[in-house]
């Protein structure tokens, strides 16, 4: 009988978007387009148009070993060109944000190779060969996953994840990162709050009620975690099976 | 459970979030509201931020050296883009400022850090047997009586032998003492009340019974050396300087031989065979000696703490003030100094013991399981719920839903818990202990801490920061495991356990369970009845029966602490 994986417990539409987040075989709408240059601006690495820089020579050039390993795993383009490793980092609202730091971390690693996420409470960061991953980085920002005014890139100071929306909606930010204007999101400083020379459009936040029905972040105003009793019952049976194993492994 | 009770933390909420502080503007509005403006107000917003900027420019004048300045942050851009606020200590009306809760800014935090690090325990009956056995000395009431008038001297640092010696001024060592204490009623009432910690007044009858009897006729010393020497030295030098000078008074007292051998038999009787430090030492990559923060398990600390002899009817009061005091001793003063430098590690700990949220959570707590559980809640230990897995998963999860729900009714609350890493202690503290209190048993209290985290990740998509994921992942594993380095009791545990040596935000809920656990049951102490004793003492210049209040003396700049050096440095 095949795998199948079924990624999470739960019955509710929040149980369903993190399923669909992790799914690689479930088509995530795209509901903005933002260009490859804006992309490079915000995230702050490179300038636009400039070529990626080495940390070590392409692998065509170099004289490969003899390895059952690199004949099996097959390089990501950013590998194979030799690109140094570089981050994107979110943050995501408690206020019912598409997404959140596990989730992220979960749909990177199932949708995605060679990263290297690192998930804390306000902000998931994921590192990866810069071309790498700045297609992790469009990808996030284009599709349901991200809200650009409940998430954002911060690359630091990401404190607001918590904090109470101020009347535009956008999620607090310290470094004064997104602002609305004319209904969409832009974002005039870099993702560690550099000034960048254009204002880059990161599309128009969602309503509260979209965010609510696409969100994965269990909410007493929207899904209450408790409403949901199989997730419950699966961290139970976790917890219950990493104490008796510590207690007794052979039971 | 219907949650129509009064929330603890609302009034701290609506002054914080409802009220101008300095000239915050945070006026106005309901604790509930989920939008608020943001006025970048900046370091301009808050009274102490103000007095600190003026610190720093004077001090930049002085010396001619630039120091603290605001305008230093993020490239210009001062804290208080949002409003800065102030916070309540829990379970009292004292509204401070949160740079105040720093140890550095508080002379109460110090000080609850020096009088454990300058405390030792001594026993005083392998000497009282040599002195018989050994020399043929008679050792009575009187002689004792007269040991103690003589270590009292010599302890601070009065010479009692030799001539032509230093002495160190009593006025800048006179938070250095020792008193005695025993098991035994006949020898207490013949010895000198000024040298006695009197377990029959100090304690609630019923625990000053089980102390007693636990002590029996054995007699201890609890040695407070001078706070000054403590800070110029260590914590291992604590021991030392103790059995120099009682080595030096039983020689003076009982008029004994220097150069005596028998002597050399009463030295490792008197000073070392009897001797239990507040924390042991610690192995060589964290290399500490005894009586550093490192070393102290949870069960002495949770000793150390005096709440459970003033509110013993109270077992959530009780594991609430090892709370406070452990998230300041372990998180702030250990990690964050000892083992990691710098400020930040203030501001996860204070979530611990500010604003009544955990406090809220645990007396909820309280009320579910006195309800449900036939009052396995209260103070006793033929109340309590068997210590199974159904309630660990039963009390922690009922515990840690009521906690996230609030977060979410109360945007306020998660704004003042900003971080993951504060909600995951404050959530798990209040389940653990819970649990704790409605089974008596720490390690059940322990597995609802683990679950919490587990349910909390699970709710919200995030915990802490990185290390929650090591800790609070596999802790779940060793609550019970039956290898010999995880499965401890949590009374025996300490900062330095497998994985517990590098994460903020745990150990003084660690601690806070394993006091729960005894407090739950109304015990006289949690380990060690040598140390709660020892603790049980007003001469004390930190008051270990309250902490939280405490700190807040220490934040409104009210709090006397010893160890001052006023005397020898130029008068301003």
């Amino acid at each position: 009988m095949a795998y199948i994986p079924q990624y999470g417990p739960g019955t509710s539409h929040v149980a369903e978007n993190r399923r669909r987040q992790m799914n690689p075989t479930y088509n995530l709408e795209k509901v903005r387009d933002i260009t490859d240059e804006d992309i490079v601006m915000v995230l702050g690495h490179r300038a636009p148009g400039s070529a990626y820089p080495t940390a070590h020579p392409p692998l065509a050039e170099q004289q490969e070993p003899d390895c059952p390993m690199r004949k099996l795993v097959k390089p990501t383009d950013g590998a194979k060109a030799g690109d140094r490793v570089r981050y994107v980092q979110f943050a995501d609202s408690m206020f019912n944000a598409p997404s959140q730091p596990y989730q992220r971390t979960y749909a990177e690693m199932y949708r995605f190779r060679a990263i290297d996420p690192g998930t804390l409470s306000g902000r998931q960061v994921v590192e990866a060969r810069e071309r790498d991953m700045e297609e992790i980085a469009k990808f996030q920002l284009e599709t349901e996953m991200t809200c650009p005014a409940l998430g954002g890139l911060r690359g630091a100071t990401v404190h607001g994840h918590s904090l109470r929306l101020p009347e535009d909606g956008l999620m607090f930010d310290m470094l004064d990162r997104c602002r609305v204007e004319d209904g969409n999101v832009i974002m005039h400083k870099d993702q560690v709050g550099r000034p960048i020379d254009k204002k880059v459009i990161l599309g128009k936040p969602m309503s509260a009620e979209e965010a609510a029905k696409r969100t994965t972040i269990y909410r007493v105003d929207n899904v209450a975690f408790r409403d949901d009793p199989e997730v419950i019952e699966w961290v139970h049976r976790v917890f219950d099976n990493r104490t008796c194993y510590g207690f007794k492994p052979e039971n | 459970m219907a949650d129509d009770r009064k929330k603890m933390f609302a009034k701290h909420m609506e002054i914080k979030y409802t009220k101008e502080h300095g000239t915050n503007k945070m006026e106005g509005g309901e604790i509930t509201d989920m939008n608020v403006e943001y006025h970048r107000l900046g370091v301009d917003q808050n009274p102490r931020k103000l007095e600190m900027r003026k610190a720093g420019e004077e001090l930049s004048k002085k010396r001619g050296l630039v120091g603290y300045n605001p305008m230093m942050h993020c490239g210009g851009i001062p804290l208080g883009q949002r409003a800065l606020t102030p916070s309540f200590l829990s379970g009292t009306d004292d509204m401070v400022e949160i740079d105040d809760l720093h140890y550095v800014n508080n002379s109460a935090m110090q000080q609850m850090w020096d009088d454990i690090r300058r405390t030792v325990v001594v026993g005083m009956d392998m000497a009282h047997e040599t002195l018989e056995k050994r020399l043929g000395i008679e050792v009575t009431p009187e002689t004792i009586n007269h040991y103690l008038e003589t270590l009292n001297h010599a302890l601070p640092g009065g010479a009692v032998v030799q001539e032509h010696m230093v002495e160190t001024h009593p006025a800048l060592v006179d938070d250095c003492f020792v008193k005695i204490f025993t098991g035994d009623d006949e020898l207490a009432d013949e010895i000198d009340s000024q040298f006695l910690i009197d377990i029959n007044k100090q304690f609630p009858a019923e625990q000053a019974e089980v102390l007693k009897e636990t002590i029996g006729k054995t007699s201890w010393q609890a040695a407070h050396i001078p706070t000054l020497v403590s800070r110029v030295t260590d914590g291992a030098q604590t021991s030392r300087w103790m059995a120099m000078q009682v080595g030096m008074s039983y020689i003076s007292a009982y008029s004994m031989c220097a150069g005596e051998a028998a002597v050399a038999d009463l030295s490792y009787a008197a000073k070392h065979a009897g001797v239990i430090s507040m924390g042991e030492m610690l192995p060589a990559r964290r290399a500490r000696g005894p009586n550093e923060p490192g070393g102290v398990s949870f069960g002495h600390f949770a000793d150390i703490i005096q709440t459970s002899r003033t509110t013993p009817e109270n077992p959530a009061n009780i594991a609430l003030e090892v709370v406070g005091a452990g998230c300041m001793l372990y998180d702030q003063i250990w990690l964050g100094s000892y083992m990691s430098g710098g400020v930040g590690f203030t501001q996860y700990a204070t979530a611990g013991y500010t604003n009544n949220i955990l406090d809220d959570n645990l007396y909820y707590n309280v009320d579910y399981i006195n309800d449900k559980y036939d009052g396995a809640a209260n103070a006793g230990t033929d109340n309590k719920v068997d210590a199974n897995l159904d309630v660990v998963k039963d009390i922690a999860t009922e515990s840690t839903i009521y906690g996230v729900e609030n977060y979410e009714k109360y945007p306020t609350t998660l704004e003042d818990h900003f971080g993951g890493s504060q909600r995951a202690t404050s959530l798990s503290a209040a389940a653990g202990s819970a649990v704790a209190i409605a089974t008596g048993n720490g390690n059940a209290g322990l597995s609802g801490w683990y679950l919490s985290m587990y349910l909390h990740k699970e709710a919200l998509g995030r915990l802490g920061f990185f290390g929650y994921d090591l800790q609070d992942q596999c802790g779940a594993t060793n609550v019970l495991s039956y290898q010999s380095d995880e499965g401890l009791a949590l009374e025996l545990r300490g900062p330095n356990y497998p994985n517990y040596a590098m994460n903020v935000g745990h150990q003084g809920g660690y601690a806070a369970i394993t006091s729960a656990a005894h407090a739950g049951r109304g015990d006289a102490f949690a380990v060690n009845p040598l140390v709660k004793v020892c603790f049980a003492d007003d001469l004390l210049p930190f008051d270990f029966s309250k902490p939280r209040k405490e700190f807040a003396r220490g934040c409104l700049r009210e709090f006397e602490p010893a160890g001052e050096r006023s005397l020898i440095i130029p008068a301003k």
